[in-house]
């Protein structure tokens, strides 16, 4: 897996799945499929809360459960492109600025899939490495300035 | 209209206000020079040969989104970098990283289970 940042201040995330497009597209549009992997580690995402409208305009909604406390997380979203097993993205008009996230299932022709997973609306000064490790050294300056008040 | 309270909405929430206030270039400029020190709009005017009002403009965005504070000084009102609004930012990019990272880890074990299985079935 690659997890890189390029100029317009998106963040990308490459992976290689052992499994044809059709299969990984498939899985992550369908409910049934979805509850079993959407929910990050330490949360779960109960089938009863997912909503799936395979369209573009259609409805992408999840409940993300905390499974020690028990906080709850929506994420709803709107279908843009819904392109099987090619394409996919979805709008979330209710994060910050209105994220995108758009995936890319690329055939490598060999049973597996590479998928391309694109946010865009990041701010690009806080998405490169540099960038973040510059305002994070001037942090480190600031703080030490700060305490000299 | 249905988009101006999503508008309305959006602009309200913190972190939306320091997403938009580092959307500018200009700003993001300012934000830079400040973290190396506190300094006056006439400071912070010169280098991008923009006037001080205009400057000012860029200044009130930062202070609403938090991201500086101003001294009281009524001739010249230091500016100075507020960390928290940044670090809000980047912590939610991070765990956004990291949910992304492990959702494919379990859509990886997912596939593997759907495969085992495939193959249980097919198997002679």
């Amino acid at each position: 897996m690659t997890d890189t940042s390029d100029q317009r201040g998106e963040l990308t995330i490459t992976r290689i799945f052992a499994a044809p497009p059709a299969l990984v597209f498939e899985c992550m549009t369908t409910p049934a499929h979805l509850t079993h992997f959407w929910g990050p580690a330490g949360a779960s995402t109960p089938l009863a809360g997912i909503t799936v409208e395979p369209r573009p305009g259609g409805r992408f909604e999840t409940l993300m459960v905390n499974d020690e406390t028990g906080e709850e997380y929506p994420m709803r979203g709107v279908f843009v492109e819904f392109d099987p097993p090619h394409r996919l993205s979805f709008t979330e008009a209710d994060v910050e600025g209105g994220m995108t996230t758009s995936i890319v299932f690329n055939d490598l022709g060999d049973g597996r899939t590479e998928t391309v997973t694109h946010q865009t609306n990041v701010p690009p000064m806080l998405m490169s490495p540099e960038a973040r490790d510059g305002l994070e050294s001037s942090f480190v300056k600031m703080d030490a300035y700060l305490a000299t008040l | 209209m249905n988009n101006q309270k999503v508008e309305y909405k959006l602009t309200d929430d913190p972190l939306s206000l320091t997403f938009a206030a580092l959307a500018d270039p200009t700003r993001r400029s300012i934000l830079v020079r400040l973290a190396r020190g506190e300094a006056t709009v006439g400071d912070l005017a010169e280098p991008f040969d923009m006037t001080l009002q205009a400057v000012s403009k860029h200044l009130k965005v930062l202070e609403g989104a938090g991201l500086i504070s101003r001294g009281r000084d009524a001739q010249f009102r230091p500016c100075h970098l507020e960390p928290g609004p940044l670090d809000a930012a980047t912590e939610w990019i991070v765990q956004n990283r990291r949910i992304w990272t492990e959702r494919f880890d379990q859509l990886e074990q997912h596939l593997q289970r759907l495969k085992d299985t495939t193959d249980k079935e097919t198997a002679p």
